[in-house]
């Protein structure tokens, strides 16, 4: 069973983290989508990052600043790190590479740049996310995508004037 | 005949009503700010343990 509750102190808090790490990461998944209107509903929060050995110290150091763990759940299959707080069952998931999208650099350029208490964060394009859960594929994702595409569809109508 | 004609037409509504609501949602949702389109975690409730 679960119930939905709002996001936005946790999106004060990983804002706020990311950018006093510095660490430069695009908000992907079913939360960057919920942000783009579509109402669908998530139980963690997606990013995507440059793997670098200096992004990976970062990483260690938001885990640190959040009071949580950083695990590598499917190593080394896969390129997956994930943040876990067991007080709150905080999950944020950081992949270097997700299905769909070829570059980091043309995710953010086309990535919304949303404020949460004075820190950005840079949350995927709705187009971009429909491209990837397309190429993934997965059940879960095709379930959604329906939704996805009316968002992005009614958002064109409105016109909005969102990056 | 009949029956399976009102059939199609009834499932043909249904779809156009939860295509209305949806999209009536959405169209909700677009007119907050994006860092008010919030209310989208959901969280595990209840026991998870097991009963061995």
């Amino acid at each position: 069973m679960s119930y939905c509750m709002d996001a936005r102190p946790i999106l004060f808090t990983l804002a706020r983290v990311l950018d006093e790490e510095g660490l430069e990461a695009v908000m992907i998944g079913n939360a960057a989508a919920a942000l783009h209107g579509a109402p669908v509903t998530t139980l963690d929060f997606d990013f995507l990052f440059r793997k670098t050995p200096g992004n990976l110290r970062k990483l260690k150091g938001v885990a640190k600043s959040l009071g949580a763990m950083l695990l590598k759940p499917y190593y080394p299959v896969s390129d997956l790190f994930r943040i876990e707080r067991d007080e709150d069952s905080l999950h944020v998931d950081f992949m270097s590479r997700i299905d769909g999208v070829r570059s980091l650099a043309a995710l953010r350029s086309r990535a919304s740049r949303i404020d949460f208490g004075g820190h950005v964060l840079l949350v995927a394009d709705l187009a971009d996310i429909i491209k990837s859960k397309t190429a993934a594929g997965r059940p879960r994702d095709r379930a959604v995508l329906e939704i996805l595409e009316k968002a992005l569809d009614e958002k064109k109508k409105a016109g909005s004037g969102e990056a | 005949m009949k029956k399976r004609k009102q059939g199609v037409a009834k499932r043909e509504a249904l779809r156009r009503e939860s295509d209305r609501v949806l999209r009536d949602r959405i169209r909700r949702l677009l007119e907050k700010p994006p860092d008010e389109r919030t209310h989208f975690l959901r969280k595990r409730v209840g026991f998870t343990a097991s009963c061995l």
